[in-house]
């Protein structure tokens, strides 16, 4: 790259464009993943409670997600799993019972020696509801399991 | 005022690299805002009880309970903590870390249940888990106890 400054000569160095238009677009392709990456997951009708406390998800883990839905007016709650509502946490087990066969072979030795459970539960909805979610994810073999929460309102 | 041109023949119009760090400009103000602003889905890891071997010996554990009241309430061990509006819980946070200091000086773990009221609410719990992940104590259950 041609030299900006450093001459002997006396003269003043020129302004470069062509460094100014690198580090630009270096900042603006880190600020555009760092915006990219944090995109929630899915089911935007869960208010997830706060714990800014919280360790950092650990994305590279075999893992179900389990979603406990909380309707205020109606007062129930619902499971979702794959997209799909299940009104009772029992009709899952058999699913995430194959889900767990599935995504044990995918476990790598030795790094992830677990498959694990993830429950995103309403920030609302009674305890009972993820109570019942985590005996779902026991029957079916689980015992790691995760709640999710968000750093701030 | 000076009438715009439009006459390509004229000869190529040459690249304009001052509009083009203009945009540029804009959208790195758009995702710098966007970066403070965005939520961060993080995690609260706990272990179910499972099965243990008993071929050897096994040491007794004294096991803190952090009970959940629906109003709010938490106590340890029958003791109430903090305010029933107050997400923070700085008390329990508090005792809980002296908690761990002893027990890791002493070398014994630290287990805790918590018991929660079935219609508790579920966020009162995931206070009560971000005060244990302050303290580092990560061997944690989850009960609710039965209404009769």
């Amino acid at each position: 790259m041609a030299g900006g400054g450093g001459g002997g000569d006396g003269s003043e160095p020129e302004f470069q464009v062509a460094p100014m238009i690198d580090v630009l677009l270096v900042l603006l392709i880190f600020f555009m993943t760092l915006t990219s990456a944090q995109v929630l997951k899915v089911d935007k009708s869960i208010k997830l409670p706060v714990a800014p406390d919280a360790q950092k998800q650990d994305t590279q883990r075999a893992q179900v997600i389990l979603n406990v839905r909380w309707n205020p007016e109606t007062k129930k709650a619902s499971f979702v799993y794959d997209d799909k509502v299940y009104e009772q946490s029992g009709d899952l087990v058999p699913l995430i019972k194959v889900a767990k066969e599935a995504g044990e072979h995918k476990i790598l030795e030795g790094k992830n020696p677990t498959f694990r459970c993830v429950i995103r539960g309403d920030r609302d909805v009674p305890a009972i509801y993820v109570s019942q979610a985590m005996n779902t994810a026991a029957e079916a073999g689980i015992s790691d399991i995760s709640f999710s929460a968000v750093n701030k309102n | 005022m000076k009438r715009l041109d439009l006459n390509v023949n004229d000869g190529s119009v040459g690249f304009q690299i001052a509009p083009m760090i203009d945009v540029v400009f804009v959208i790195m103000l758009f995702f710098m805002v966007m970066a403070g602003a965005v939520k961060v889905e993080k995690e609260l890891n706990s272990q179910l009880p499972g099965v243990a071997e008993t071929s050897g010996s096994t040491d007794f554990v004294d096991e803190q309970l952090i009970t959940i009241t629906e109003a709010g309430e938490v106590s340890l061990n029958d003791e109430a903590m903090d305010t029933p509006d107050s997400h923070d819980l700085p008390q329990l946070k508090g005792t809980l870390m002296r908690l761990k200091q002893n027990a890791d000086a002493a070398k014994t773990p630290v287990i805790v249940t918590i018991i929660s009221e079935e219609m508790a609410k579920y966020s009162r719990t995931v206070d009560v888990l971000n005060a244990l992940a302050v303290a580092k104590i990560d061997s944690v259950s989850f009960t609710v106890t039965e209404e009769e």
